[in-house]
Formats: structure tokens, sequence, C-alpha cells
């Protein structure tokens, strides 16, 4: 093990954000591998809990993925996903931890280019950010 | 509870581009707590491998299934029927492994963190399964095999007609007192009052002429076509004699257009920010500018707009008003276009490309017009489905199908959702006809299984939940603790994801079996 390597942790909605997955597989572009996704059956069941266990087990980064807003297998989920998210933020920032380790996304079933981008920019601010330092900000 | 989990690895969909070392996938899985038997096997779609996969699951007493596949979806069904029937497993712990998709594929290129990617993709999954419970699914007979359709327009005789083909017992509701050759049931002049029950088994109360009764049926089309808003907005306030689209048609045709410039403006409503024009606003509004630049090419012709959405091959009628010499002006909704206030044949509008004030002088102002149809609230409202903005009934994700609302069993077809050309409003009505009949096949609604239960002790009854949902589940109960209506529940989760008391839970995507796959997922190698 030369160099470290960034964790990155997706919450993709068994809908339309697997397919995106699916789909930007079978795009013959590849993307990096450490990218551990766990799929939820909507976007609205992602709790804080959830991203912050994540974050707990080591991950740099973590995103949700769901649909688009306005075309959501379960009509308002997405957009409670990204409430969610934005929660967890405000915690983060906080308790001294960078928000944007953790970033919602919305993508529809056929939008495959966008989970490489996706990747993408949660491995740039992996890289950029570093583990996560225990203790964070200056406590006490 | 006892656990034992056999592991079924395809050779040939894992292996399929030679990166993944199956045989050490295989050790590692069966090192993995809880697991009795791991099989590899080449083609586990094949009934001769279904077969004998089924038997030693029999044989070493597994009482859960993960099965890594070529890919989720192709997966063979008979498979799990097997599983299910002969091996006597709960199809809650048949789990399935997407190894292609999610590893091989997108990964191929740097075999040895795949082959580590895809061994942590196996312990979580099955340490996942490890911690699912079975689960039941319940049935409930269909009291009848109606379909109500409301409205019978183009697109509700359609879905009608096709559904009557079926051997379903149709019943059209008609507002007005028309009458019409139906394939069923023609009930003119009643209108939907109250909706009770859910998709299979709906209970309809309709005001049928002068007295109310109640109806039965088991899938319903929304059918109620569409009609113009007489909108009022900003504009129309300030100049009176501002007319809609339809309305501009109608005085080309009948040849009492007035000489001098058209502005034609993508709203009645400029400033506010509801009523904005439709994707079909545009090929009309751009239509009509040809019509009357052609008409009298002299004429100045004008399109303002926040944002032209001239989709598809309208995109060619776009390009062609352009050439035509129909000018365009885009405009910001923080300084909307406004009416002169000395001269009331003059609108003023910031144009967003140049940057600048430009005073139109016109002797006909247009509007985009925008659907409406008042029928549509109150049909909404009893049905509980949403509306959109302008009125129309919102669809369902184009993942359930174009003619779906968010309600299962509820379908929406032709200009209930907004106007639309008669040969697409057929096509629709015929599709709305299909989908409900595959919906009353079966004869019995499937509900229960990965749905969500409240933990009463834990409950506050804060109402999160109940306005939540979006299916309209959730209820207060007469305990005082919420509920779950388990035939209105789709298992989203979006509930349990919201409980501040964290008193819902949704079966297989419980909060510990999330956080045991998550914890798994990350042990393994980077």
């Amino acid at each position: 093990m030369s160099e470290r390597r960034p964790k990155i942790v997706g919450f993709c909605c068994e809908k339309h954000g697997m397919d995106c997955v699916t789909l930007a597989a079978r795009s013959e572009r590849q993307y990096d591998s450490s990218v551990r996704l766990i799929q939820v059956p909507c976007t609205g069941r992602v709790d804080g809990i959830h991203i912050l266990e994540a974050l707990e087990n080591g991950a740099d980064s973590v995103f949700v993925l769901g649909c688009l807003e306005k075309n959501c297998y379960y009509d308002t989920g997405s957009i409670e996903g990204r409430k969610r998210v934005e929660y967890v933020k405000g915690m983060l920032a906080e308790t001294g931890i960078e928000p944007e380790r953790v970033e919602m996304f919305n993508a529809s079933s056929s939008m495959a280019w966008k989970f490489h981008d996706i990747v993408s920019s949660m491995k740039d601010v992996a890289e950029r950010l570093g583990p996560i330092r225990p203790g964070g900000g200056d406590s006490e | 509870m006892k656990r034992k989990i056999q592991v079924v690895i395809c050779r040939v969909c894992s292996q399929g581009v030679p990166v993944l070392d199956v045989d050490k996938l295989a050790k590692t899985a069966a090192e993995a707590p809880y697991v009795g038997s791991v099989v590899t096997v080449d083609y586990a779609c094949q009934s001769k491998t279904i077969s004998s996969i089924v038997e030693d699951a029999k044989t070493k007493e597994a009482d859960r299934v993960l099965v890594v596949p070529c890919s989720k979806k192709d997966v063979s069904p008979s498979l799990f029927q097997a599983y299910v029937r002969r091996g006597k497993i709960n199809e809650f712990l048949i789990e399935t492994v997407d190894l292609t998709n999610e590893v091989i594929l997108p990964h191929r290129e740097d075999p040895t963190r795949a082959q580590e990617k895809a061994e942590a993709r196996l312990a979580a999954a099955i340490a996942r399964l490890a911690a699912l419970e079975p689960l039941e699914k319940h049935e409930e007979p269909m009291r009848t095999k109606n379909l109500v359709v409301i409205g019978a327009g183009v697109a509700g005789l359609e879905a009608a007609q096709v559904a009557a083909g079926h051997g379903l017992h149709t019943i059209l509701i008609e507002k007005t007192d028309r009458t019409l050759k139906a394939p069923g049931v023609l009930l003119s002049k009643s209108r939907l009052l109250r909706a009770k029950g859910h998709g299979g088994n709906f209970e309809l109360v309709i005001e049928a002429g002068e007295k109310e009764e109640t109806l039965e049926c088991a899938v319903i089309v929304v059918a109620s076509g569409g009609d113009w808003s007489q909108g009022k907005g900003s504009l129309t306030r300030s100049c009176k004699e501002a007319m809609p689209l339809f309305r501009l048609k109608d005085s080309i045709d009948s040849g009492t257009l007035p000489s001098g410039p058209v502005v034609i403006v993508d709203t009645p409503d400029p400033k506010g920010s509801t009523m904005k024009a439709q994707d079909f606003a545009w090929d009309d509004a751009l239509d009509l500018a040809m019509i009357a630049k052609r008409a009298s090419p002299e004429t100045d012709v004008t399109l303002i707009f926040q944002e032209m959405r001239a989709s598809g091959l309208s995109e060619l009628t776009y390009k062609e008003a352009a050439q035509l010499g129909i000018r365009f002006i885009r405009y910001d909704n923080k300084s909307p276009p406004t009416i002169d206030e000395k001269d009331s044949k003059r609108l003023i509008v910031k144009d967003l490309a140049q940057d600048e004030v430009v005073s139109l002088r016109f002797s006909t102002l247009s509007y985009a017009s925008i659907p409406a149809n008042p029928d549509n609230i109150g049909i909404a409202d009893a049905l509980r489905i949403p509306i959109s903005l302008d009125g129309g009934i919102r669809r369902g994700s184009m993942q359930r199908g174009p003619v779906t609302t968010p309600r299962p069993g509820v379908f929406v077809c032709g200009s209930a959702m907004f106007p639309k050309p008669e040969a697409v409003a057929r096509a629709e009505g015929k599709a709305a006809g299909i989908l409900a009949t595959q919906f009353v096949a079966s004869g019995t609604v499937e509900y229960g299984g990965a749905v969500a239960e409240v933990t009463p002790e834990k409950c506050s009854a804060c109402l999160t939940c109940v306005r939540t949902c979006p299916y309209e589940a959730p209820f207060i109960g007469a305990a005082g603790k919420a509920e779950v209506r388990t035939q209105l529940c789709q298992g989203c989760g979006m509930c349990a994801g919201i409980c501040p008391s964290k008193a819902i839970d949704i079966h297989n995507y419980t909060d510990e079996q999330l956080s045991i796959e998550t914890e798994a997922y990350l042990r393994g190698g980077f």
C-alpha cells in the first residue's frame, strides 16, 4: 500500500439511482473502484444516521443519489432525501467536519454520464480533504 | 432463529470478462459467518442447474439464498419460484448481488481492486442477508372487476373500448348529457364526489343526475379532458384587450385581426411564478406567430419569453420563425414586461440579451394559453392524486409509465394532464385501457412484505409521517398512535427516514440492517 486510497460511499435509490449506475457500467467508461454503493428503496429512506455511520466507518465522502425531483418514483422521495442531506451538512459544519464531504445528487435512469461526474467530483473532495481528523475542530 | 445462507455464484456471468477470480470469491464467501454452502455453477438460469441448486439448499437446510447472477434484472424468475415453491425459502430472504454492473464492467481495467471490491460487496451482501427477517405478503380479492372511466371524451372512450375488449366491465362517468355509443355503461350528467379504498377495491360516490350513488370498482382511468384557463395575471389586468392564443387564432381565421404589430407573451402573469407556458404552448405560439407573419409580411411579430421550450421537431419551427423575421425577446422575471403607463398600446420589456429596455408598440397583445380544467381539482381531491400548477392531473414517475399517477390503480390519459392532439390522446387512452386491464388481471390485490411498521411505544403522534407519505398510508389510529395502512404502503421508507422519534421502520431496510451492511462493506479492502 503505497498511497492512501479515498473511500467513497454512495447511497443509491433502487429506482432511477441504481438504473443510472447500471447504465454507467454499460457505457464502457471506467470509474474509480473506491466507490461503494449501498442500495436503499428511496433516498427519502436515508436518514442522517446512515450518512454519519458511513463517515464513522471510514468513508471520506458520502453521496446520495436519487431520482430527478420532478420524476421521482415515489413522487416526493428525492426532495425529502435532499432535505435530510442538507440537515447532515449543517450537523457536520457544527462539529467542524467539512460539509462538502456529503452531497446529494439527482439523476434519471438514462443519465449515465452523470454518474461518472458524481464519482469524479466526490473523489476530488475525498482526495482534497483526506481522512476526517478525529476530534475535528477544537473541542473545549 | 437459525441462519444458514446458500451462496450461488454463476461462473459464466461473473467471469464473462475474465476479471474476477471466482474460486477465490467463493472461498471468501464460504468463510463468512452464517454461510452454509457456496455453489459455483455454470448458467444459473438453466432449468437443470436450478433443480440441483434448490436441492442443495434443501439438503443443507439453508433458509436464505444469495444469488450472484449476470445482472439483477436478467435473473430468471423461475429460479426464485423454484426456491419459494420447492425449497420453501421465504421470498424476502432471496437476495441478488449485481457484480457485473457494480464491479466487473466499471472496473475491468483494474482486476486486483475489482476483486477486492467484489469480495467486500459479497461480504456486505452476506451480512445484510443474515440480518434480514422473513416476511409475508397478503392477498385481498378484488370485489369487482369494474373499470370506471371519468370523462367520455376521445381518450376516455378509447380506454373503455380497449378494456371492454379484454372483458372488463366498464362504467363511463360523463358530465354532459351527450348521447354516445359507449362500450359498457354510460352515466351521463354525473360526476365523481368522493372516493375511498385503494387500488383494486375502490368505493366511489358519484352524483348521477339528482341522486348520489355508490359504485365499487377495481381500477380508475381519469380522462377528464382539458380546457384553457381564463387566467388573470398582471398583464391581463393592465391590458384589457390582451387575448389568449386561442382567441388570436380565431381572429386570424376570421380575418378580424387589426393591422399593426403583434406581440405574444409567454404567460398572462409574467410577475407570478404560476401559469407558465407548457412545451406544447410554444408550438402553438410559434405556429400562430408564423401564420400572422405570413398573412401580412410587413407586420412586426414579436415573441416575448423567459424560456423558449421548442422541443423536438419544433426546434425547426423556431428556426423557421426566426428566418421569417419574427423577433424574439427574452426577459427575466425580475424585470417582467409591463404596459407603459402613459401609452396603453406600448409594452416595456428589458431585453436580457441586449441588456437594454425596449418599448414595443402593439395593436394586438396575446399570451400563451394556460391549460386548466376546473373539474380536475375536484377529481384530484376525491382520488387523492396530485395536480400540477396549471391545473392538470400530474402523472407519476416515467418509470411507472406515462399514463400512471403516483397512486396505484389510478391511471390518467388525454388532455386531463395538459391539452394535446387527438391522436396522442387516443394513443394514451389505449395505453391506459391496457394498463387498467393488466392491473385487474390477477383478480387480487397483493400487499404487505417490505413495508413500514410503527413501534407504538416510541410514537409521539407528531403527524410527521402522515404529512410526508405521498400515499397517505400512515394515520393516527384509535389508540392515538400512528398506524400504517399496509394496502397503501409502497415501501419507500420516507416515513422511516423522517420519523423524529425513530418509531417507524421499514422491513428489510431497517436502520440496523443498513448499518450492518455499511459497516461490512467498508471493512473490506479499498
